[in-house]
């Protein structure tokens, strides 16, 4: 099975910006804030052969502990706020959040008693990939602008700071 | 009992009939239906018409070709509790308690479904709030003696949809399993009242995307036949064409989640290229990898394109060939599959299920051909069925739809498919649809105000078959084989949550 053009150049960006950065190993937590289950489908194809995201230096962790890249799905449902918060907290900084679809951006479902409909509204998003679904190739393009916003944050993050000056940020 | 004459009478429909009750025959017409051979709970839902409460009970008469929809004005005393006598009523008993206050008889205990803990008496609701909403009857517990919970979720593994599992076991053996779904509930029902069919169309198909051209359908079917329409019969093939494209890259995805939790990884990458393919293959037909939007009512969206069918499928299903006989031929494999999971068919036909989990386990139901809609009454559409109710029987059951689905669909093709809308006028009243998606019986309920919604029933398959999965997963189970029992049912939550 021979790859697509395209998909080779997003790949190959990606794996560069990840080694460089990361040594490697850039983890990732999903979470869903109530999908129509078509998003977790595409995000589960990207470790598939056709995208194979393990070669590019990317690998899903079941813990948030060891993650550095959240990926949400849905319209952040209300009922799930401390479930998302738990997950967002456990991980640790610098962390990017990653918004799948069209749900997060509020395309789907508006603001109301059951809804957030827009991500921003609980979460610091950092880089939104459209789409309902986006494709697993727009799910590529998308980690890889996360994984220059990583960059900057890093760039950011003071390693001398104490932990107390690190609340009070 | 009465023939149907009131005002909003259900709308006539080939295929269904419908019954207007009183409040006091219920109990005898539930315990006569659900003695009766051949006869299965479908559905059972409420709706707020002109301020009362009018309850609503559907039974599929398998063999009459046959669906009954039987209602009664709940007024005040509600309904007697008909769990009782049809045990698959019970998620649906807790659901009218839960959205409209009425409950079946003093002091049942009822399960909470969608609601929130720790949500307010205001939540919104299709109906009027409960004077109390019941405690979590399952709460994180310790169990006395030597069994635990072991909680599971909300946040589940990678690319999993959220979920909360109380796992109770000993440590090893499972005892028993619940789940409880609210963090997906999206209120779909709620937010359908008063829309335009397009647009409601457009959020019943992200209701359970994974079936988004069963429900889909479904909800078409309903609301053409208010409007008493019906699409051209080259576009029905058209949408038969994506409703079998549906079910082969879905049932494609539960063998590869099957491989995924056995730690089969050759086989999982296999069938994932095979399920890609087929994705692409949507793609190239329909222009989007899940078919969303193919449907409209009326009709279709968008032509098919047929060349890309017909010479991208066959190789495709060469590929799957391959892998299913190198499947069949692991025996690791398959000692995983076998007696895992049991679904005896006494509890299929008990709690009616659907679907290919109801004919591993000895249904011989299928609406394609029992309730043939659209260009199914001319396709002789083949059943299969298996008697074990175990994994291995549902993988089995799948593989032999794949083969079915890719014979329909080419068949479809070849008596030449049409693409556009036949003009769906604004119209009053009410209808049920159905439709076989990839995980059974979707059944829509719909009833209409002048084209728009007044209220919307969506029971897509998955609520059924969630159903019995807790049986299935007690049943001598590890838990190591609860993946497995769940890739094997292949259902969503966000079907069941809505
Ligand atoms: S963005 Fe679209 S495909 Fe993704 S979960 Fe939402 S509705 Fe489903």
């Amino acid at each position: 099975m021979t790859p697509e053009p395209e998909e080779e150049r997003v790949a190959a960006r990606l794996r560069d910006a990840t080694h460089r950065l990361f040594g490697r190993s850039l983890h990732i937590r999903t979470v869903d804030t109530g999908s129509c289950a078509v998003c977790e489908s595409e995000i589960r194809l990207l470790t598939a052969p056709h995208y194979d995201l393990h070669r590019l230096g990317l690998f899903f962790t079941p813990s948030p502990r060891h993650a550095d890249l959240l990926l949400v799905t849905g319209p952040a449902i209300r009922a799930f706020d401390r479930a998302l918060e738990k997950t967002y907290d456990a991980m640790p900084p610098p962390k990017l959040v990653v918004a799948v679809g069209a749900c997060p951006l509020g395309g789907v479902y508006q603001e109301d008693e059951f809804v957030h409909g827009q991500l921003e509204r609980v979460l610091p998003v950092d880089v939104f990939v459209p789409g309902c679904p986006p494709s697993p190739l727009a799910l590529l393009q998308g980690l890889l602008v996360a994984v220059g916003r990583l960059a900057e944050k890093v760039g950011a993050e003071s390693f001398t700071t104490l932990g107390d000056e690190e609340e009070s940020r | 009992m009465s023939e149907d004459t009131t005002a909003r009478a259900e709308h006539p429909m080939a295929g269904t009939s419908s019954l207007l009750l009183d409040r006091t025959d219920v109990e005898l017409h539930v315990r006569a239906m659900a003695q009766t051979p051949g006869v299965r709970f479908a559905d059972f839902f409420g709706s707020i018409e002109d301020g009362e409460l009018m309850i609503r009970l559907v039974w599929g008469l398998d063999r009459e070709q046959e669906f009954r929809i039987v209602r009664w004005p709940a007024r005040g005393t509600g309904y007697p509790p008909l769990s009782e006598v049809a045990p698959a009523a019970f998620v649906e008993e807790c659901e009218i308690y839960e959205q409209f206050g009425v409950s079946p008889g003093k002091g049942r205990a009822l399960n909470r479904l969608v609601i929130p803990p720790r949500a307010e008496h205001s939540f919104p609701r299709l109906g009027e709030a409960p004077p109390h909403d019941r405690p979590l009857p399952h709460a994180p517990h310790y169990v006395s003696g030597e069994a635990f919970e072991f909680p599971f979720g909300p946040v589940r593994g990678v690319g999993q949809e959220s979920m909360y599992m109380g796992l109770v076991t000993s440590g090893e053996e499972l005892i028993d399993l619940y789940l409880l779904q609210w963090h997906k509930h999206r209120g779909i029902e709620r937010r359908l009242g008063g829309e335009e069919v397009a647009r409601a169309l457009f959020v019943v198909e992200r209701t359970e995307g994974l079936s988004a051209v069963g429900n889909g359908w479904a909800f078409c079917r309903a609301v053409e036949a208010i409007a008493e329409v019906v699409p051209h019969p080259a576009v029905e093939r058209s949408r038969g064409v994506a409703l079998e494209l549906e079910r082969l890259y879905n049932h494609a995805a539960a063998i590869a989640a099957l491989c995924q939790s056995t730690g089969l990884v050759v086989g999982q990458a296999q069938a994932e290229m095979v399920l890609e393919q087929l994705l692409r293959l949507n793609a190239s037909v329909f222009g989007h990898r899940y078919l969303f939007g193919v449907l409209a009512p009326g009709g279709t969206s968008r032509a098919a394109d047929v060349d890309a069918l017909v010479t991208l499928l066959p190789p495709i299903m060469d590929s799957l060939r391959r892998l299913v006989d190198a499947l069949w031929s692991t025996n690791s494999f398959l000692d995983r599959l076998e007696s895992c999971g049991v679904v005896t068919p006494a509890d299929a036909a008990r709690l009616g299920l659907v679907g290919p989990v109801a004919r591993a386990s000895g249904q011989d139901i299928d609406t394609r051909r029992d309730h043939a809609f659209g260009p199914y009454g001319d396709l002789a559409v083949k059943v299969p069925v298996r008697a074990t109710g175990d994994v291995m029987a549902r993988m089995s059951v799948m593989v032999a739809e794949m083969e079915e689905s890719a014979r329909l669909t080419l068949d479809l093709a070849g008596a030449g498919l049409g693409a556009g809308t036949v003009e769906v006028p604004p119209a009053t009243g009410s209808a049920l649809g159905w439709c076989e998606s990839p995980r059974g019986e979707s059944l829509l309920w719909v009833d209409l105000d002048a084209g728009r919604i007044r209220r919307a029933r969506v029971r897509p398959g998955s609520v059924r078959n969630w159903r019995s999965f807790d049986d299935a997963a007690r049943s001598r189970n590890v838990f190591t084989d609860i993946p497995i029992i769940e890739a094997s049912f292949w259902l969503t939550v966000a079907g069941l949550a809505r």
